[in-house]
């Protein structure tokens, strides 16, 4: 039995000896498989190949002086040095991973903040667009109403100058404002004593009237006769309505429509002077023509 | 009589010395000045936060690496000086993969913040 054993030792020693496998080594075993897996890391062959390869060579000098049976310590070294190697690799690569990362992070965020800043001047452009639209539109519209206001203010003017215009012609006629309305009186000039033909000294004033008229074709007129008291009352009555008739008649013959025009006799009522005079008789002797209102006529 | 003695013991004192110096390697003074630049590299305020531990094996080897020149262990003071350096670089790019990452992680989310921040603009 001991014999045995004293045997089988050595020719275990031996046979260990013969076959070239080096001795197993912790050391170098974890050197190898950290550089096996730096190598099988994309990143590092590609970020860190010169690191990669010093690792790679380093492990190659452990394995050399593992086979050569170089002293343990010896071995323990230089698979220490070869997985420091290693880690050197892999760190290395992941540092310039992740700097790229950051670096296209940078990359990406200049282009957002680009396209964002791009985004906004559109936007900005698109408001200052509608504004500028806006503003025309409204601009248009002040125009518009400008347009209106002034279109209202001529033809406030236009009233205002016809109101005018109407004072005027009337102030020519010797127009007076009484509570019935604008009163204009043809004396007895124009007619002869008890005749109703209007005298030609007269026709002046009346184609003035007429001229009114037609200008303002909205207004209505109430033609009154008076006489004075000299004659019978009857008479006076007719005469004072043939005179009436008279300056309308010669109204609408000068181109004035009848509808607006109405006459109506006072014969020697209402005498605007005194009878006992031949001045105050001759004042009696007229033809009122009551203009209507204004108020009866449209207002602006 | 007395100074010739020094002198003589002093000529032996050096004749063993350089013989000492022939049989055995010389001290590895550059190896350890090497070893000794690279821990002080890496000592910093930010290895020394984001990669502690291999900091610390790297000054303890080489302490170690030190050591082992008092001794006149010259072959270990190589070797552990070659492994201090070794591990100085390893502390030190640690700690840059660290930051380096934390770098990545911290763009990678200020970009979607701001990818955020630009979709709420443009849909406000």
């Amino acid at each position: 039995m001991n014999t045995r054993m004293i045997v089988l030792v050595p020719l275990a020693v031996l046979f260990a000896a013969c076959t070239s496998i080096p001795e197993q080594n912790v050391a170098l075993d974890q050197a190898r498989s950290a550089v096996d897996a730096a190598q099988h890391n994309p990143q590092v062959a590609s970020l860190a190949p010169q690191e990669l390869a010093e690792a790679v060579d380093s492990l190659s000098v452990a394995e050399r002086a593992a086979t050569d049976r170089a002293a343990t310590a010896t071995v323990n070294h230089l698979a220490y040095m070869s997985l420091q190697r290693a880690r050197i690799a892999t760190d290395t690569a992941s540092s310039k991973a992740s700097q790229a990362v950051v670096a296209g992070a940078a990359a990406e965020r200049d282009k957002l903040l680009l396209e964002a800043r791009t985004n906004q001047a559109e936007a900005a452009e698109y408001a200052a667009d509608n504004a500028e639209k806006q503003l025309a539109l409204s601009e248009q519209n002040n125009e518009l109403k400008a347009t209106e206001l002034a279109n209202a203010d001529a033809a406030a003017m236009r009233n205002d100058a016809r109101v005018s215009d109407l004072e005027m012609q009337l102030k020519d006629l010797n127009a007076k404002q009484t509570d019935r309305g604008m009163v204009v009186t043809l004396g007895d000039v124009l007619f002869d004593t008890g005749k109703s033909q209007i005298l030609a000294s007269g026709s002046s004033n009346i184609a003035k009237l007429a001229d009114f008229f037609k200008r303002n074709p909205e207004r209505t007129a109430l033609i009154e006769g008076y006489t004075d008291d000299v004659g019978a009352a009857a008479a006076n009555f007719a005469l004072s309505q043939q005179r009436a008739n008279a300056v309308m008649t010669a109204l609408i013959g000068l181109g004035v429509p009848a509808a607006g025009l109405t006459t109506l006799a006072h014969g020697e009522d209402m005498p605007t002077a005194d009878n006992a005079t031949a001045a105050g008789r001759q004042m009696n002797r007229r033809v009122e023509i009551v203009i209507a209102p204004a108020a009866m006529t449209s207002s602006r | 009589m007395n100074t010739l003695r020094t002198i003589r013991t002093a000529t032996a004192l050096i004749l063993v010395a350089a013989l000492g110096g022939c049989v055995t390697a010389p001290a590895p003074t550059a190896q350890l000045a090497v070893a000794d630049a690279a821990v002080q590299h890496a000592n910093t305020s930010s290895t020394s936060q984001d990669a502690p531990a291999e900091l610390q094996i790297a000054i303890a080897k080489l302490a170690s690496a030190q050591q082992a020149e008092t001794n006149r262990d010259y072959e270990r003071a190589i070797q552990l000086a070659q492994e201090a350096e070794v591990d100085a670089q390893v502390a030190e790019l640690t700690a840059q993969s660290a930051r380096s990452r934390r770098a990545a992680v911290e763009s990678q989310d200020a970009a979607h913040v701001l990818v955020e921040e630009i979709d709420r603009q443009n849909h406000r």
